[in-house]
């Protein structure tokens, strides 16, 4: 590879082979596409699976799945195929591969072939994910996996075990990635980019890969123990052995708080670059918005014992978690402030991305006000594990990040491809989705409310209007989905060539200065940002 | 070029250092879990007091009640002999509950045990248990199992456990391994179970 490279130096868009490009690919930009190729795969798989469990959840019985550890098994996998392989490759893999060295005005990654091995480690994760589903009984323990219910007590086949290996196999994968981006972004940025000068997307993902460094050993520590527990005779959360099943949900959830900002953070980061482009403003407040993530990132580390409130935790534990969960909320107040702010006397342009901007604004703050709510220890032991937290979470970490990443897609698929997507069919797919989602995820409050929990296949006849209504909405996403991809296909197929910098005057980043479709490679020679505004 | 390769490559290897000192952590959060439990009482943690100092008796007195749970798993009846004791805070109190093996077969036991509130947990010292150590039981065996304790009086100058007038304690017993003990373990003998089983009642029989 290293002679190839070398041999390609004086041309910059002679391309390997298709098999050496696709699947021994080094360049940063092809990893990306691979990234979100494999995340739209598996966000086909994981919607397949969620339209399966409303179609069961549209009416109270049992319609279509008899088999309640299947259930369950739909519902991890469900969770898991989103988390770990749609949103995170998306973003991360994704949109940072993709657009973090073009932004900082670096050739590629710090670590090229490293690059590599992440991608196909996630592949592998995958496969395995699927096939942990598909042996024996399956995994039907939540994504949260809490013993005893994954012991083998209680999940005695291999199945856990796969889930288990597939989750190490991705951890490994994210931790790669985290250490390439950051190893880039510390030191491959063009010379005058200082750290104050990165655009916000780039912050997100230094700190969301910083997020991945320090969290993910964790489960990975966490998963050891339970794979020796199972089969090993290791007695880490068995307490017959004097173990405890509450260390579990305390490493998982140290883990999985700061997970759910991962999650978040590059959307936000998206965020901040389309607004600022569609207002034709510089983004209000560019070094509180950087470190009010920062700070989302530290307090992200010491709430993660609001997930287990009804465990046994002391009067003064809850009033200390409740009161630092609050705290999280200030940091995302200054960028909901900020981002109306950027808008506030902006020349806005409604393109598609600003629309998903615009509705990620409405649905992070629906999702961020029902987690005040839960937030609060007591309250939060009425509505534990119901419909309440499932709605609060799929709008604040399912929708939010999705509309990040259709945002995402919209801005900078002109970038990528090189053509237009067609305006009036995106619109048209913005509406239906958005309809859809809300439709779908906005009941689910008052079913949570009313006390209906979850992870159960059938429940009473008094929840039926709002799980009806909910699944109705999983009917209208299922079409806006399908939209997408054919916006997706007419884009490739057909669409227009578009300019360099299609967005004009708003888009400042570096990624805009370099031809459309982006080339083979691109800043060979580091641009000079010296003495230049902060490229927000 | 070598040279930023070369930062590179140091700069990651610090990073992949972080990874592993957190694998570390992860790890060692098992005894620190299980150290910050015992020097907090969190959790409902009893303290333990093998030599404690007598402390100081007061004239203040606190109701002890008895909570026995066995785990499915284990073919054991495990019951209190009392359900509740009034004690004077600083003085030391002997309870016993009793466990009979319902099976034809030796097994191990071992019993987990807290308080609630779980507040308490900082001044209800046990002097000595029988969850200390594992238990054998022959198949159909009736064994009375001893617990002394005192709660310490300071439990009434903390203002956070002042008002507490009803402390709990409650064991849960599960079967310590998968096996059956062989019969020919060493066990308690039969003269030394009944002088036990005498304690026992004329300690029940003074509450």
């Amino acid at each position: 590879m290293a002679n190839e490279a070398a041999a390609h130096d004086h041309h910059d868009d002679h391309k390997p082979a298709f098999w050496t490009r696709w699947l021994c690919s080094t360049n940063h930009k092809d990893i990306g596409t691979l990234y979100l190729a494999t995340s739209m795969i598996a966000a086909i798989v994981g919607g397949l699976m969620s339209w399966y469990l409303r179609l069961e959840l549209a009416e109270p019985g049992i319609q279509f799945i008899d088999d309640f550890q299947f259930y369950n098994v739909l519902v991890t996998a469900h969770g898991f195929v989103m988390v770990f392989f749609v949103v995170m490759p998306a973003m991360i893999g994704g949109f940072g591969n993709w657009f973090v060295p073009l932004m900082i005005g670096a050739p590629d990654m710090a670590f090229p072939r490293m690059n590599n091995i992440s991608f196909w480690l996630l592949a592998a994760g995958l496969i395995l994910l699927i096939m942990s589903a598909l042996i024996g009984d399956g995994p039907g323990t939540g994504w949260t996996v809490y013993p005893p219910l994954s012991s083998s007590d209680f999940h005695p086949g291999p199945s856990v075990d796969f889930g288990i290996l597939a989750l190490h196999v991705a951890g490994a994968s994210s931790i790669l990635g985290a250490i390439n981006l950051i190893v880039t972004i510390f030191n491959m940025r063009a010379p005058g980019m200082t750290i104050h000068r990165m655009p916000l997307f780039v912050w997100a993902i230094l700190i969301t890969a910083i997020l991945l460094l320090l969290a993910l050993p964790v489960l990975a520590g966490a998963l050891t123990m339970l794979l020796t527990d199972r089969n090993f005779g290791t007695a880490f959360f068995n307490p017959a052995e004097g173990g405890d099943p509450i260390l579990w949900q305390h490493l998982f959830w140290f883990f999985g708080h700061p997970e759910v900002y991962i999650i978040i953070l590059p959307a936000f980061g998206i965020i901040s670059q389309v607004i600022s482009t569609f207002s034709r403003k510089p983004i209000f407040g560019y070094l509180g918005m950087a470190y009010a993530m920062s700070a989302i990132g530290v307090v992200g580390f010491v709430v993660w014992a609001h997930h287990m409130y009804t465990v046994g935790l002391s009067v003064d534990t809850r009033a200390y978690f409740t009161a630092a969960t609050m705290v999280i909320a200030v940091p995302t107040g200054i960028k909901i402030f900020s981002w109306l702010a950027t808008m506030w006397g902006g020349s806005i342009k409604l393109e598609v991305p600003m629309l998903y901007a615009l509705a990620f604004i409405f649905l992070f703050v629906v999702g961020g006000v029902t987690g005040i709510t839960l937030a609060n220890a007591s309250a939060d032991l009425v509505m534990h594990d119901t419909y309440y937290v499932v709605a609060h979470f799929h709008y604040v970490m399912g929708l939010a990040a999705i509309l990040g990443m259709f945002s995402g897609f919209y801005y900078w698929i002109g970038k990528m491809s090189g053509r237009q997507y067609p305006q009036a069919l995106s619109k048209l797919q913005f509406w239906v989705f958005i309809i859809g989602v809300n439709i779908l995820f906005f009941p689910q409050h008052f079913s949570g409310l009313a006390g209906m929990p979850r992870r159960i296949p059938d429940y009473p006849d008094a929840y039926a209007g709002w799980n009806y209504l909910s699944s109705v909405g999983a009917l209208i996403t299922a079409v806006g989905t399908i939209l997408f991809f054919v916006v997706l296909w007419k884009t490739l197929r057909s669409g227009e060539k578009v300019a360099d910098n299609q967005w004009g005057e708003g888009a400042t980043t570096l990624e805009w200065t370099v031809a459309s479709p982006a080339p083979f490679h691109t800043f060979e020679d580091s641009p000079d940002m010296t003495g230049k505004a902060p490229a927000e | 070029m070598s040279k930023r390769v070369q930062k590179n490559g140091r700069f990651a290897f610090i990073l992949f250092a972080l990874v592993g000192g957190m694998i570390g952590l992860s790890f060692a959060s098992v005894p620190l879990y299980r150290l910050f439990c015992q020097v907090t009482g969190y959790g409902g943690t009893p303290q333990i007091q093998a030599e404690a100092e007598p402390p100081s008796v007061s004239e203040r007195v606190i109701k002890v009640q008895f909570d026995a749970n066995t785990n499915p798993k284990l073919p054991w009846r495990f019951k209190p002999l009392q359900r509740e004791v009034t004690v004077k805070l600083g003085e030391e109190a002997l309870v016993f509950f009793e466990a009979e093996n319902l099976s034809d077969k030796s097994t191990m036991g071992r019993a987990t045990f807290n308080v609630t509130p779980y507040k308490v947990g900082l001044y209800f010292n046990k002097v000595d248990c029988f969850c200390f150590d594992e238990q054998v039981l022959k198949a159909g065996q009736v064994v009375p199992m001893p617990v002394q304790f005192f709660v310490d009086p300071e439990i009434f100058d903390d203002p956070t456990t002042k008002e507490v007038k009803t402390i709990t304690l409650s064991y849960t017993f599960f079967q310590a391994e998968d096996e059956t003990v062989s019969d020919n373990v060493t066990d308690r003998s039969t003269e030394v179970e009944v002088s036990l089983r005498a304690v026992a009642r004329d300690v029940v029989n003074t509450f």
